[in-house]
C-alpha cells in the first residue's frame, strides 16, 4: 500500500462525489468496482482519477448487476473493495446484495439517491430508503449510514469499510443527488491521526492449508437444499445482527426526550429540520429534534422513549412515507401522534419545515 | 453571527451561473467562511434555463435549497420567470436590462427592490462577451458584501491564473469586469 494519502488534516471544498472517493481513499480501499449512473457518476471519475496515482485500481463493468457481484468477488478475495450506485442501478444492485447478505460479505455501497420510481430524475430524492434498508430478498442484513454533511460523507465512507469488515454485513453510505453535487468545506484526515484503525480485511477462499485438516473449511453458502437448514443459519445471523446493533445504531438530537413535538428527518433534510427547530426553540417554543444516523439499525431504545415522551411526532422526508414505516415499526404501541411532511422527488426547505410545525404546535 | 446570505442566479445554459456561483462560494470558503453552492441539473446536456443556488454565511449552512433569496439575479426572459418563485418582501431583484420585450408585468411585484442593470451591453461594448458573467459576479460582490472584491479577484486568479500567464490581458480584463458590475449596482442602488 502506498504511503498515507492525506499527510495532514486540512480544509477543503468540493463536491460530494469527490469527498466519497477521498474517503474511500483515506480508508485505504483498494478497489472500485462500477457503472456509470448520474448522480454519482463522479464518484467513479474522481477515484479513476486518484486510483492510478495511489496504487489503486477500478473495473468498469457492463451494469450493476456486475458491479455488485465483482464486489463481492473482491471482499472474497480479501480487497477492501466498495461500489457506488443510484436508482435503477440500485435496483439491479439488490441482487448481488442479497448475496452478500447471504454470504456475510463485508462490501460497501455508496448510494446517491435520485427520484423514482424508475428513471424519474437524475436529481435527487430520499426514495431509496425501502430499498436500501430491505431492498434484498431476505430480512435485510445490512447497515445503512445517512449522511447530512460533506464531513459526514468523508467520516462515514471510512466508517463503512470498518463496520462492514468488522460485523460481516454488507454496509451502505445513503447519500442522494444533493450531496453528490452540492459544494461545501470539510476536513480531511488520515484516519489514523484521529485514532481510527481500519479493520483488517482477509480473504475468504485461498486460505493456507488443507480445509477439515490444517483449518475450519469456509463455508460461503447462498444455497440450501433443506428448510430447517437454511432457519438455523438466519438464527445465527439475526443473532450477530441483533448483538451488533447497539454498538452501530447511531443517532442525533436535539431537546428530543423533554419536547412535546419532535421532528424527525433524515439525512440532508435533516440539516434543514435542525435549522428549522433551532429556530423555533430560539422563540421558546416546546419542539425537538431527532435524526437517526443509521436508517438499519435504528435506534429503537431512544427513538421509543422519544415517541413516548412526545405529544406529537413531525416525520419530514424527500419521500411518500419510506423513513416513516421504518419509524412506525421501531415505534409500534408508542402514545405520540405521527404527523408527516412528505415531499417525494422534491427537497425541503427549513422554511416550509418551520411552517409545518408552527401549524402543530 | 448573521444568517446566510441566499443568492440564486439564473440565466440560459452557457451563460455561466454555475462558474460565477462557485467562483464566488470558493471565495468565501478561502475567507473562512461557511459557503454551500448547489447547481441545478437535469437530464439535459445543453440548454433550458440553469439556477446556481449559494448560500454563504459563519455557521454551518442548512438545507441546500431554499424558498426565498436575499438577492436573485436573472440573466434571461426565461430565468426572471423561473425565479420569481424565490422573491420575497425582503428580496433583491436584479435583471439585465437588455433582455427583450420585459415589461414590469414580467418582474416579480412583491420584491424589496427590482432593478435593471446593462451588464450585457457593458460586456459587449466595453468589454468582451465572454466576462459578461464576471460582471455579473462583480454586481453579486456590491449588492451583498457576502465576500470582498479582492477575495473574488484571488479566487479568479486560482481558477484562470493559468490562461492569464499566457495573456495578461486577460487578466485585466477579468479584473475591469469585476468593477463595472460593482459600478452598475452602486449606480442602480
Amino acid at each position: 500500500m502506498a504511503e498515507k494519502v492525506i499527510q495532514e488534516e486540512k480544509r477543503v471544498f468540493m463536491t460530494g462525489n469527490e469527498v466519497v472517493a477521498w474517503g474511500a481513499l483515506a480508508a485505504n480501499a483498494e478497489i472500485m468496482y462500477g457503472y456509470p449512473i448520474t448522480p454519482q457518476n463522479e464518484i467513479m471519475h474522481y477515484w479513476t482519477r486518484l486510483a492510478p496515482k495511489n496504487e489503486r485500481e477500478f473495473l468498469q463493468t457492463e451494469d450493476e448487476l456486475s458491479a455488485g457481484f465483482t464486489t463481492n468477488g473482491g471482499v472474497m478475495a480479501g480487497r477492501r473493495a466498495f461500489t457506488a450506485t443510484a436508482g435503477p442501478g440500485n435496483t439491479l444492485m439488490q441482487e448481488p446484495i442479497s448475496m452478500a447478505e447471504a454470504m456475510r460479505l463485508p462490501t460497501v455501497t455508496i448510494v446517491q439517491q435520485r427520484g423514482g420510481p424508475s428513471t424519474a430524475t437524475v436529481i435527487y430524492s430520499q426514495q431509496e430508503v425501502t430499498l436500501t434498508t430491505l431492498g434484498g430478498n431476505g430480512e435485510g442484513l445490512r447497515v445503512v449510514y445517512s449522511t447530512a454533511t460533506h464531513q459526514e460523507l468523508f467520516d462515514y465512507t471510512i466508517k463503512a469499510f470498518n463496520t462492514a469488515w468488522k460485523y460481516r454485513f454488507p454496509t451502505f453510505v445513503l447519500a442522494d443527488g444533493y450531496q453528490a453535487k452540492m459544494r461545501e468545506s470539510l476536513v480531511m484526515y488520515d484516519p489514523a491521526s484521529k485514532g481510527i484503525e481500519m479493520f483488517p480485511t482477509e480473504p475468504f477462499v485461498g486460505k493456507e492449508g488443507t480445509p477439515g485438516v490444517d483449518r475450519e473449511p469456509g463455508h460461503f453458502r447462498n444455497t440450501y437444499n433443506v428448510e430447517e437448514e437454511l432457519y438455523d443459519v438466519l438464527q445465527e445471523h439475526f443473532a450477530d445482527y441483533n448483538k451488533m446493533t447497539p454498538e452501530v445504531a447511531e443517532y442525533k438530537e436535539i431537546g428530543s426526550k423533554e419536547s412535546k413535538v419532535v421532528v424527525i428527518a433524515h439525512g440532508v433534510v435533516a440539516r434543514g429540520a435542525k435549522a428549522a427547530v433551532e429556530d423555533l426553540r430560539a422563540e421558546g417554543f416546546n419542539v425537538g429534534f431527532f435524526r437517526p444516523v443509521t436508517l438499519r439499525p435504528l435506534a429503537v431504545p431512544e427513538l421509543r422513549e422519544v415517541a413516548n415522551n412526545a405529544d406529537k411526532i413531525l416525520v419530514v422526508e424527500s419521500a411518500n412515507g419510506q423513513m416513516d414505516r421504518l419509524l412506525k415499526e421501531a415505534i409500534y404501541g408508542c402514545s405520540a401522534e405521527m404527523l408527516s411532511l412528505f415531499k417525494p422527488g422534491v427537497g425541503i426547505t427549513a422554511e416550509e419545515i418551520e411552517a409545518r410545525v408552527r401549524e402543530i404546535v | 453571527m448573521g444568517r446566510a446570505w441566499k443568492i440564486a442566479l439564473a440565466g440560459e445554459g452557457g451563460q455561466g451561473v454555475q462558474s460565477v456561483a462557485q467562483i464566488l462560494a470558493e471565495a468565501a470558503n478561502e475567507q473562512g467562511r461557511e459557503a454551500l453552492y448547489i447547481p441545478n441539473f437535469g437530464v439535459e446536456q445543453r440548454g433550458g434555463v440553469s439556477v446556481a443556488y449559494l448560500q454563504i454565511g459563519d455557521v454551518a449552512i442548512g438545507a441546500p435549497k431554499f424558498q426565498t433569496a436575499d438577492i436573485v439575479v436573472a440573466l434571461s426572459d426565461r430565468a426572471i420567470h423561473r425565479t420569481r418563485k424565490y422573491v420575497g418582501p425582503e428580496t433583491v431583484f436584479v435583471y439585465d436590462s437588455g433582455i427583450e420585450g420585459i415589461t414590469d408585468d414580467d418582474l416579480p411585484d412583491n420584491a424589496k427592490k427590482v432593478f435593471g442593470i446593462p451588464a450585457l451591453e457593458v460586456a459587449k461594448n466595453e468589454l468582451h462577451p465572454r466576462v459578461f458573467n464576471v460582471i455579473i459576479m462583480g454586481a453579486v460582490v456590491k449588492a451583498t458584501d457576502v465576500v470582498p472584491e479582492e477575495k473574488v479577484k484571488e479566487a479568479i486568479e486560482k481558477k484562470l491564473g493559468y490562461k492569464f500567464e499566457q495573456n495578461p490581458k486577460l487578466r485585466e480584463m477579468n479584473f475591469k469586469a469585476i468593477e463595472r458590475g460593482a459600478q452598475l449596482v452602486a449606480e442602480a442602488l
